[in-house]
């Protein structure tokens, strides 16, 4: 440092340096300038059940497990059933399906539902004195007693079965989801003080104004009729619906179905049931009046079907059936009791008679809707023939106030159309799958608490619910709806992140792990489950895989590419700060931001 | 790690201060800062003429917090030669004298002096930031700039007619204990290159691309990733060299095609079709003549 | 301890005693010796330095900088082509204010090719901000030497020790080798002002634009004003130390001198001889030998000069298209005394290349100069050309 008897005319004897470059506030020469700007990533846009796919899957790539699945249960309360029967279309909008394979996530969401929670979790606080009363334990209802009750009201869920879950219970068998796990999920959700009544039989057995108590109703019943097949050769005891057939085994009956199984139909139902017989031993074959690419039935279910040894025919459709009084030609399996005890006293099933299909012309909306083919008729013998065209749900019992169309009730999200009547789940017009159905519940939950609120006279700004949306379009997030994201954002726009937006250099291609499974000999035989999903570190190699699209997680790319030096970690360590000062608008971090969380805006807004 | 997580492998002391005059998005201001990183803070520059000579800031200021020696144009190797005699007369082996210069100044006018350091193997880090031309005086062409390149002296009616020439090769020659290409897009790579420098007595060299908007006629914000193209496409592989003898790869070089590479640059607009493919025969052939040395030694 | 040594031992001798750290430095003919003893020296441990061996003489000049930048105690030297090439180094040396010395062994330029004797080369080098001496004999090159660590380190300024080609560089003499000890209690070590300091870190030589540029010349100028009276107080202190004195400007039996000889290096010894000679035929001729060029020793080369009547500057240098360089300088510095109290000044140009120059040469000057003096015409031409073929 020179002294001040060195200096004299003003300088040192030479050129030598004091100060820093600091005072050169080299800001002022851009035009553009960068921000850090959240987006959405498109899992979580796509999800329909609303939840922070992104979110968890970054906090795991920290090593924050227990905090992951903290933020995952915020809005799904049942992640370990989701994680097994949710046909993830996050995992098909996943932006690491451009660049190798798309995330697991239904592997990781499974993980983490698995866990045990580390410490019992205290029953909310009873904050709100309004009462709720939710009709149907499905996973509509469910998903909606659940938020309800975290928000601090008292929640009862009234179901008619004798057990709690509805569809989850009585339509998905339990090579798909394990009885231990479905109880497990919905224990968490009693252990959030929700009351869940079972046999009761609301609007039948329990008239709709004994819930007159109640500050608000939400119903979601589900959809159990299943769709009827006329067909020539009358009514036949074999011939059943799939729907009851997976009730009755679900029941713990393990009866003699004979050995020739037809299921007819290219539903979720259909696949479940026959691959539910060929666990009892069964040899099923499922008829579809499409091609193996029209079946609305997961596909991957499909191919397990078929690798497990259901066979298919396709473009097939059934048109009679064939009875016979006494047969023994076939005896029943081993080591099942009888399945009726009248059997030997009434018609019984003996073939399916079928007739090839073809698509027909196009109608007027493009669809080709197929035609039988004359001269085609065959017969598939079979002992037992079920039905799986779908299902509808039964809207005799719903008081008369509430609207309804065909099938469906029309439901406003904010039960503006009947004031503290809300529905969701299958009675609804939506998509029938469990995860529309919790993400029904929770929309659900959202609308009724406004409600409640609006009514005790709370001022609720009148915002856009599109706000709630992730991506404008997924669904809602209750984290959104609180407003108390634990995950700091900045400068968020409720925008989905193209994987345009994402550079791929920062990444190296590592391949997607696949779920494990039990060898097709041992699911032959047994119920227990098929897909064993990821082991925890697979699950964890799965999250760190994520590119965490559109939200910045402190990477650091942005502060070692800076030419400048303007970036800056905060002292919390949780975000950036960035020196207009000094940064040139270089856009370099920018460009450079694996993730899409930058941009670059014009100089002065 | 699927996500290449590189932050834990950048030290992250700042060695160099905002404010600094360099041009947005500026790849010889990005390397420097990112081989202060490798280095710490017990180094010493030596720097002659050159567009860090504007960059460090105007005196009374220094955008580095080490110290830093201005010198003549063709003498930094040879000023850091007797930086690192003073500090060996005064039992200071742990400081680092970091001889930091263009691609002017190492290529072409300073490659006598830095012959001479690296023969005598003086202990000193040379870095050349190769920004492919002379910059700082506005865009004249130097012995590093690529054939077909427009420069100030090579208008488009005239581009370059000549190849640039191979420094690691000629370091190499020396048997130099280290010599070793980076650039500012492979960070890692760098700071792990100047750490293994920073650990070697003798004569080092690196040779780091450093993408220059101006000079390049590209676009501020692809300074990374024109680095990348370049050693994706092999234009500029990462690699080093020990002993003059030991060539080893450092990256990855798929082989992407050059012409996107040249596209990006407004340096290189007029070039047609066949002369893009003559640098990609040229390309091609360097890389076969680079594997023989990866496969046999020097 | 006497030791009949060359010239150029004299100067690794000096650079020896004052304990040099980093010597950097490229061969040069007549150097050579220079840098053979002093590499015997420090492969020995007799000097304990870092002698770089450079590949040319820019690199040696740079090197210095960075050495000297870093605190070091710095020697280099050469002669003509190589202090040529050096020439932009001088600049930062002088510039930066680095107390280097270097010692030149004055050489003629090329071509064509020679390698003997005369002053352009290192007179080209006048304005690159180095203090510089002209030596007379071994005695002188070894005690310049010493001092010029003294004074550079002093005033930060750059000195340079000037020897002729072979007439001093290659030619014995005896020479008294002062104690070790003696010479560091004259001479500590190196104390810089500035240094780089990785624990005070700070940039030298940046960019210093016009409204700072200016100022830092003044302060040379000022540092090299300065050194005019250090030279004379270590000067001073030498002689009190080791008994031998020198003075930038010495004048030898000039009392009531109507011409004086204003000579430099080895031609003063034979302009003493000459003097002695003429002294004895009760002449009225001295001689002023010119020890220190740079800085400019105008007030005594004034005190030396003013109020002779005639002056004769012999220079083995020539500013083609002007004059000799010390005539010139003379000029320059005894033009603004009183009318009457101002020299005639006559140049000569004289043994350059290593011409020899003989006492019939000197003889010949002042022969010239009273021809010139009688006649009370004016010179044919400024610089009289002698020992020249017609």
């Amino acid at each position: 440092m020179p002294e001040d008897r060195d200096i004299a005319h003003g300088v040192p004897p030479i050129a030598v340096s004091s100060t820093s470059t600091l005072a050169n506030r080299t800001g002022s020469w851009k035009y553009i300038r960068p921000i850090y700007q959240d987006m959405v990533a498109p899992c979580n846009a796509a999800c329909p059940v609303g939840i922070d796919i992104e979110g968890y899957m970054n906090l795991l790539r920290e090593g924050k497990v227990a905090e992951a699945r903290d933020l995952l249960l915020r809005e799904n309360p049942m992640p370990a059933v989701t994680g097994r029967v949710c046909d993830h279309p996050c995992q098909t909008h996943c932006n690491r399906a451009f660049f190798d394979d798309a995330v697991a996530i239904h592997a990781v969401e499974r993980m983490l539902g698995d866990l045990e929670p580390e410490v019992r979790v205290p029953i909310p606080p009873r904050t709100r004195k309004e009462k709720v009363a939710v009709v149907g334990s499905g996973p509509a209802g469910l998903a909606c007693a659940y938020p309800l009750a975290r928000l601090g009201y008292a929640v009862t869920v009234f179901e008619s079965d004798p057990e709690p879950g509805g569809a989850l219970r009585y339509g998905i068998p339990e090579y798909r989801l394990p009885r231990n796990v479905l109880v497990r999920e919905i224990e968490r959700i009693r252990a959030q003080g929700v009351v869940i009544q079972c046999g009761v039989q609301v609007g039948k057995g329990t008239p709709w104004k004994q819930l007159q108590s109640y500050d608000a109703m939400f119903i979601a019943t589900g959809a159990r009729v299943s769709r009827p097949l006329a067909l020539a050769g009358g009514e036949v005891a074999d011939v059943r619906p799939g729907l009851d057939f997976l009730r009755e085994v679900e029941g713990g009956e393990r009866r003699t179905i004979g050995r020739r199984v037809v299921v007819v139909g290219g539903t979720d139902t259909a696949v479940d049931c026959a691959r539910t017989a060929l666990r009892l031993g069964a040899e099923p074959v499922v008829v579809c009046q499409g091609t193996r690419a029209d079946l609305t039935a997961n596909a991957e279910a499909v191919e397990e079907a078929i690798r497990e040894g259901v066979r298919f025919e396709f473009k097939v459709w059934p048109v009679g059936v064939q009875t016979a009084r006494h047969t023994e030609q076939e005896p029943p399996l081993e080591a099942i009791r009888t399945m009726y005890a009248e059997r030997e006293e009434r018609e019984r099933l003996t073939g399916v008679e079928c007739v090839r299909m073809t698509p027909g012309e196009a109608d007027a909306s493009g669809a080709r809707r197929a035609l039988p083919v004359q001269g085609t008729n065959f017969v598939i013998p079979a002992d037992l023939m079920l039905t799986a065209l779908g299902e509808e749900p039964d809207l005799a019992f719903l008081p008369p106030e509430v609207t309804r169309k065909d099938y469906t009730v029309i439901a406003d999200e904010f039960g503006r159309n009947h004031p503290g009547v809300f529905a969701g789940g299958d009675i609804t017009g939506q998509p029938r799958t469990v995860a529309h159905s919790l993400g029904s519940g929770k929309r659900a939950a959202i609308g009724i608490d406004r409600y409640l609120r609006e009514r005790a006279g709370e001022k609720i700004a009148d915002g856009d619910p599109a706000a709630l949306r992730f991506g404008g379009t997924g669904n809602f997030s209750i984290t959104r709806w609180r407003d108390d994201d634990p995950i700091r954002r900045q400068s968020p726009v409720n925008e989905v992140v193209p994987f345009e937006k994402l550079n791929m250099a920062h990444f190296a291609s590592v391949p997607g792990k696949t779920d494990r499974h039990r060898s097709f000999e041992e699911r032959r035989s047994s119920f227990a489950e098929a897909n064993l999903g990821l082991t925890t570190n697979e699950a964890l190699a799965e999250a760190r895989r994520c590119f965490n699209c559109g939200v910045c997680n402190m990477c650091e790319l942005c502060l070692i590419f800076c030419p400048d030096v303007a970036i800056k970690r905060h002292p919390s360590g949780h975000a950036f700060s960035l020196s207009y000062k000094y940064c040139k608008g270089c856009g370099v971090c920018v460009e450079e931001c694996p993730r899409g969380a930058m941009t670059m805006t014009r100089e002065g807004l | 790690m699927s996500q290449v997580v590189i932050k834990d492998k950048i030290p992250r002391e700042e060695l160099m201060a905002s404010g600094h005059v360099a041009c947005p998005g500026c790849g010889g201001t990005l390397a420097m800062r990112l081989v202060l990183k490798g280095l710490g803070p017990k180094t010493i520059v030596t720097l002659p003429a050159c567009c860090w000579t504007i960059i460090s800031g105007p005196f009374p200021q220094s955008a580095l917090s080490v110290p830093l020696l201005h010198t003549a144009f063709e003498t930094t190797a040879a000023t850091a030669s007797g930086v690192r005699a003073a500090l060996d007369m005064q039992g200071d082996k742990d400081t680092t004298v970091l001889a930091w210069a263009g691609d002017g100044g190492t290529f072409d006018i300073g490659l006598q002096a830095l012959s001479g350091a690296a023969e005598r193997n003086e202990d000193i880090l040379y870095v050349c930031y190769d920004n492919e031309a002379y910059m700082n005086t506005g865009i004249q062409r130097s012995s590093a700039t690529p054939w077909g390149a427009w420069t100030t002296t090579t208008p488009v009616g005239t581009p370059k007619s000549h190849p640039k020439k191979d420094l690691i090769a000629i370091l190499a020659a020396h048997r130099v204990p280290y010599a070793a290409t980076a650039t500012v897009a492979h960070p890692v790579d760098l700071v792990e290159k100047v750490q293994k420098a920073k650990a070697t007595r003798g004569t080092k060299f690196i040779h780091v691309l450093a993408p220059c908007p101006p000079g390049w006629k590209t676009s501020d914000e692809e300074t990374i990733e024109l680095a990348r193209m370049a050693v994706r496409s092999r234009v500029f592989p990462l690699y080093e060299v020990e002993n003059g003898q030991r060539w080893r790869l450092t990256g990855d070089h798929p082989g992407d095609p050059v012409e996107p590479y040249i596209r990006k640059q407004g340096r290189f607009r007029h070039l047609t079709p066949d002369q893009i493919r003559v640098i990609q025969a040229d390309v091609d052939q360097r890389w076969e003549l680079l594997m023989r040395r990866v496969e046999y030694g020097a | 301890m006497k030791k009949v040594i060359m010239g150029n031992h004299a100067v690794s001798w000096g650079v020896r005693l004052s304990r040099a750290e980093v010597i950097a430095a490229y061969p040069i003919t007549p150097q050579t010796q220079v840098v053979e003893e002093l590499s015997e020296m420090c492969a020995s441990g007799a000097l304990n330095a870092r002698f770089i061996k450079v590949e040319g003489e820019h690199s040696a000049m740079a090197a210095c900088v960075g050495a000297a930048s870093a605190g070091a105690r710095t020697f280099t030297a050469t002669s003509a082509q190589g202090l040529a090439l050096m020439h932009e180094m001088l600049h930062w040396a002088g510039n930066a204010r680095l107390p280097i010395v270097m010692a030149d062994i004055n050489r003629a330029m090329a071509p064509g090719w020679t390698v003997w004797t005369d002053q352009n080369d290192s007179l080209s080098q006048r304005d690159t901000g180095w203090l510089q001496f002209y030596c007379e004999s071994n005695q002188e090159v070894l005690d310049t030497t010493v001092q010029a660590f003294k004074i550079a380190e002093i005033v930060d300024l750059p000195v340079m020790i000037v020897l002729d080609a072979f007439y001093l560089s290659h030619t014995y003499e005896p020479v008294d080798i002062p104690e070790q000890a003696e010479v560091d209690a004259f001479l500590p070590k190196r104390v810089a002002r500035y240094k780089l300091d990785v624990n005070d870190p700070h940039s030298f030589g940046a960019l210093a634009p016009p409204p700072v540029y200016m100022e830092m010349r003044l302060r040379q100028q000022e540092a090299m004003e300065q050194a005019l009276k250090v030279v004379d107080e270590v000067d001073e202190e030498w002689g009190r130390r080791f008994g031998r004195r020198y003075g930038a400007v010495e004048s030898y039996r000039t009392e009531g001198a109507e011409l004086v000889l204003v000579v430099s290096s080895t031609i003063t010894s034979t302009a003493r001889y000459v003097v002695d000679q003429l002294r004895e035929k009760g002449e009225k001729v001295g001689l002023v030998k010119a020890r220190l060029f740079r800085p400019f020793p105008t007030e005594a080369m004034r005190r030396a000069l003013a109020g002779v009547p005639h002056v004769a500057v012999l220079d083995r240098n020539i500013s083609p298209g002007h004059c000799g360089i010390f005539a010139e300088e003379i000029r320059a510095a005894l033009y603004d005394l009183a009318d009457g109290r101002r020299p005639k000044i006559h140049g000569y140009i004289i043994g350059l290349g290593g011409r020899d120059v003989k006492p019939e040469n000197i003889i010949d000057c002042i022969d010239r100069t009273r021809e010139t003096a009688k006649s009370g015409k004016p010179m044919p031409r400024e610089d009289v050309w002698v020992g020249v073929q017609p």
